[in-house]
């Protein structure tokens, strides 16, 4: 550990080109502060296009590392396929996000843009490190701006009430992972979780505390993947949240929590020592118990954004399904996060139009509207087949290669929990149709005497959703030009 | 781009030209259906008359016809391997009746939507969907795009049901989606294991192709599906077995067997009439194909051991079908249950390993399509009329509307089995088969081909005793003078949609050989296939 310092500078200052598209977002995120405070009043929505110039730069950059494999920052930085990938994913739906929070909440909207970036800063650092210490900076930093983003635009009880419940909860689950880390930490030295030595400590320490100190590193991670039992906070705020917020929650910090979670799974899960066995067995319950619980509970609402609050439990349970089937291959992951995101923002917007329209989110509301918003329903419908996995879409493709990698675990080990997380996973979503299927049995099979007076519908955003829809539709035909780039 | 791939898409292009033409022209939505589908039966007939009958087809590529092959997803999956889906579309002398067949009934259920007044466009535009999804899955050859157009079947369906479906329509399109859903997710485990256990021998990478599944020298030793050297088992049960209960559980629901029917009968009393029509016509004709050409094709070593099962499953159908049908009052409903019993003798059929069984069933699809086309239409003409098919609502019809009850009558003893018409033919070959069966040693003993015959004796029952309670005597009519007035005879487009089926009906009962000589080599090949392992 006795390294001279200037050996240090030297090293600092040759990672530096690795961390370009973060630097961009650095200086984005100072730049959006300044530009709220002094040039918003003149010139209204500058701040948005800062941030859209920043995540600009930073998919600029991002772009240039397409084909880099490095480490740099005494490996706490990675950069590869992995995160190279889950950053453009990034990116490219916060600048979507950034677009839905200019269409619909124009005023008084200044510092979120720059909490937005900062948002994206947390998911890139989460997505490319194997360090604790990094991963837990990454983790804190989404969580904060969440919670601001989650209490920025509340003028209501329930907003702030969301809001409150969102702190409170993801400051405890922090508090417990900080716990869990330092007894990983003193069990092991290093918190680098793919080093050989943390491996040696977690293999030479005693069962008990290891179960103890995986257990509350999970519930952090847990937190922000929103899976069982770690998942009862989302259904309040998703609901809680206006929808451009919600849309953001449900979809991008999953992407950052899922790649690091996918990289600690890998290096942890493959070894024969009982942490190995620990994390594959708590894998495989939780995976099971989220798919069923999220899909179970989702039956159950009346409310469309609660109602994708569990459903995005549910999918979290099928990301991972993927994570345990992981191959040395992590494009099919990454297609699934593709799907994922395509379907949740397009879902999103869809929901927030229909809001804008009739001032409600209650599935009662949809009652008979189908007839009033035919291509609106209509492409919320496709996304909603997508959503349970229906050909042709791109949801299908993802869950039909989930399946075939849990397959082939299956196939090659013979492990009982594999063939449960197939069979769960399939009739889970054949249970997903009960409650996917409301949008359109409300919208176009029951019809509602109240007469509802449509303002114009035409916006960016709806164009954006049906973009959305189209690749959903055209993914889901032909998989491989996604996949070619992917992998 | 082919003649079977123009089949399969011109109804998509129809959906796009009913979608981009304004509302204010929808006249002319149910014109551009019904000249899209007289094109596909055109081609589909002129298909059936290029078909070289002496090919058998099955499991072998070069003996199907009208074959287009094209890669359409190829991705390397690292270790799993690589993924290796085509677009293969080709017939047999297995699929290319029930392409014919399915043509004649689309054209019917056009022709009967002709008074849709609600909402058309989405109406004809989804049914457009349907007969696009229908004719694919007819004539895909590979495992992954038969599952895509077996689902994207079910979405135009749901909506069909559910919108201009009747007042309980909700609960029974939602029923039948999950029917068919929880069928359909759990074949596709199954197609991910066959996916694994199966190699393209031309490429070695492993593939979704139908036809190389069915070849035993493609199966990888100790995948999960292999032949030999297979210790796979889930939860006791060998793994080959599995996945022939599950692939059959997923067709047996289409079919439908008992106790998986109970969608059947809500599906159609709910549906309106084009749509029960082509439920019964095609929907159902699903579940056979699938049966023959999935499970018996890709897992002939289990089909041989579990034909007894299949028969019995048949021949309950048969009875529980035919005695529901017995016990029912509402018109519609009887004939789902007729339908049951129908299908039941199918599945006798195919289970009974014989080629008269086989061609039986075969014969008794297409037979059982068009004739039900025609007896849903008949119900649906009533029901226009007076929006009332309660059996014991009317009597003495037959004075009333004359041409209506000759075509009923006939109808119903078409489909009673009276010899010269076809559904004599296919019933009387699957009993033969059924009845041989113990003969050729495949294990279906000869009660089970009396109660087959049992079946038609009570089919002869409910039919005969129906047409005698509603259309003999004195006229008696529920809803009195008014219903009297309504109640007019058929019309000129009425009788067209009628005559060529129940036409059809007597000319395939004279000449089965229409039919049975396209689909002999066919039938022979499957029961090579399937021979070794008895």
């Amino acid at each position: 550990m006795n390294v001279s310092i200037p050996n240090i500078l030297d090293q600092i200052i040759a990672s530096v080109p690795l961390f370009k598209p973060e630097l961009a977002l650095i200086i984005g995120f100072i730049v959006c502060i300044f530009i709220a405070l002094f040039l918003e009043k003149r010139w209204r929505n500058s701040t948005f296009i800062g941030c859209i110039v920043t995540l600009g730069f930073s998919l600029y950059y991002l772009i240039g590392q397409l084909s880099t494999t490095a480490t740099g920052f005494s490996g706490m930085w990675l950069v590869d396929t992995w995160s190279t990938y889950a950053r453009l994913i990034v990116v490219c739906s916060t600048v979507i996000i950034a677009i839905f929070l200019q269409q619909q909440h124009s005023k008084n909207n200044g510092d979120v843009y720059s909490i937005l970036i900062a948002a994206t800063l947390g998911m890139h650092v989460l997505s490319s490190t194997s360090h604790w210490l990094m991963g837990f900076i990454g983790i804190e930093m989404v969580s904060i701006a969440s919670y601001i983003l989650v209490g920025y635009f509340s003028h209501n009880k329930t907003q702030s009430e969301a809001a409150m419940k969102y702190v409170l909860f993801g400051s405890v689950c922090a508090a417990v992972m900080l716990y869990g880390l330092s007894l990983i930490y003193g069990l092991t030295g290093n918190l680098d979780f793919q080093s050989a030595e943390h491996l040696q400590g977690l293999m030479d320490a005693p069962e008990a505390i290891i179960t103890l100190a995986l257990l509350f590193v999970f519930a952090g991670i847990g937190f922000k993947l929103s899976f069982v039992p770690f998942h009862v906070w989302s259904p309040d705020v998703y609901q809680g949240a206006p929808t451009a917020i919600t849309a953001f929650l449900s979809t991008i910090p999953k992407i950052g929590a899922i790649i690091l979670f996918a990289r600690l799974y890998q290096s942890w899960s493959s070894t024969a020592f009982y942490f190995s066995e620990l994390s594959t067995w708590f894998m495989t319950i939780v995976a099971i118990v989220t798919m069923l619980v999220g899909n179970l509970a989702a039956l159950r609402q009346q409310d469309v954004k609660r109602m994708m609050a569990y459903s995005s439990i549910g999918h979290t349970g099928l990301l991972l399904m993927a994570v345990f089937a992981y191959q040395d291959l992590n494009s099919y992951l990454l297609f699934y996060i593709v799907a994922y995101v395509l379907m949740n923002l397009a879902t999103f917007i869809f929901i927030d139009q229909i809001e804008q329209q009739t001032g409600s989110t209650s599935l009662l509301s949809y009652t008979g509207l189908g007839k009033k918003m035919p291509i609106l329903f209509t492409a919320f419908t496709l996304v909603a087949i997508s959503l349970i996995g229906i050909p042709p879409t791109v949801g299908f493709v993802a869950k039909l290669m989930v399946f075939t990698s849990t397959f082939s675990v299956f196939q090659s080990s013979g492990d009982t929990g594999a063939l449960l997380l197939l069979i769960i996973g399939a009739l889970t979503s054949a249970i997903s149709l009960f409650f996917y299927f409301k949008i359109p049995l409300y919208a176009f099979l029951r019809s509602s005497d109240q007469p509802v007076i449509l303002k114009k519908q035409f916006g960016v955003l709806l164009v954006i959703a049906y973009i959305l829809t189209a690749l959903v539709i055209l993914f889901g035909i032909f998989p491989n030009w996604v996949m070619q780039v992917l992998a | 781009m082919g003649l079977l791939s123009i089949l399969i898409f011109l109804p998509l292009v129809a959906t796009l030209l009913i979608l981009v033409l304004p509302t204010s022209a929808k006249a002319t939505y149910k014109y551009i259906a019904l000249g899209f589908t007289f094109l596909q039966f055109g081609l589909s007939l002129y298909l059936y008359g290029n078909f070289e009958a002496s090919l058998g087809g099955i499991q072998q590529l070069e003996a199907y016809q009208f074959v287009e092959q094209l890669s359409w997803i190829r991705m390397d999956l690292g270790a799993i391997g690589k993924l290796e889906i085509d677009y293969l579309v080709g017939v047999d002398g297995i699929s290319l009746p029930l392409i014919v067949l399915s043509t004649l009934v689309m054209l019917m259920g056009v022709g009967a939507s002709w008074n849709i007044d609600k909402s058309p466009k989405g109406y004809f535009a989804l049914l457009m969907i349907l007969n696009t999804a229908v004719m694919g899955i007819f004539s895909a050859l590979d495992f992954f795009l038969f599952y895509v157009f077996y689902e994207v079947m079910l979405l135009p369906l749901y909506f069909l049901i559910g919108i201009w479906g009747g007042e309980r329509r909700e609960y029974a399109a939602i029923k039948f989606f999950i029917y068919t859903l929880l069928g359909s997710v759990l074949m596709l485990l199954i197609i991910v294991g066959l996916y694994f256990s199966v190699i393209n021998p031309v490429t070695g990478a492993h593939t979704f192709n139908m036809l190389h599944m069915m070849n035993p020298a493609n199966y990888v030793d100790g995948s999960f599906f292999a032949y030999i050297a297979n210790y796979h088992d889930v939860f006791g049960i060998p793994a080959r077995l599995i996945g022939f209960i599950v692939l059959f559980f997923a067709f047996a629901i289409k079919v439908p067997i008992v106790p998986l029917h109970t969608w059947l009968p809500d599906a159609h009393v709910e549906a309106p009439t084009p749509v029960s029509i082509i439920l019964a016509g095609i929907l159902l004709k699903i579940g056979g194909y699938g049966i023959i050409r999935v499970c018996y094709s890709i897992f002939p070593d289990i089909a041989a051991t579990t034909n007894w099962w299949l028969a019995l499953i048949g021949v309950v159908s048969i009875l529980y079908g035919a005695l529901n049908a017995l016990a029912q009052k509402d018109l519609k409903r009887m004939i789902a249950y007729s339908s049951v019993s129908h299908m039941g003798f199918v599945l006798l059929g195919i289970a009974s390993l014989t080629a008269e069984g086989l061609a039986g069933a075969m014969f008794q699809m297409v037979s059982h399509g068009f004739l039900s086309a025609a007896l849903f239409f008949l119900v649906g003409v009533l029901y226009d009329r007076v929006h009332d098919r309660y059996i014991y609502n009317f009597r003495g019809l037959a004075s009333l509307m004359p041409k209506y009850t000759a075509y009923v009558a006939i109808a119903f003893f078409a489909s009673l089995g009276l010899p010269g018409f076809s559904a004599f033919i296919g019933e009387a070959f699957v009993i033969i088969g059924a009845f041989n069966a113990e003969s050729m040693t495949t294990g279906v003993p000869r009660w089970m081909a009396i109660g087959g015959s049992i079946g038609i004796l009570l089919s002869a029952a409910y039919f005969l005793w129906t047409l005698q309670r509603m259309f003999f005597g004195q006229t008696r009519l529920q809803g009195g003078q008014v219903w009297k007035e309504a109640l007019t005879d058929l019309n000129t487009r009425e009788q067209v949609i009628l005559f060529p089926a129940l036409a059809l009906a007597l000319l395939l009962g004279i000449m089965p050989s229409l039919v049975f000589s396209n689909l002999n080599a066919s039938v022979l090949q499957l029961i090579d296939l399937i021979k070794p392992y008895l």
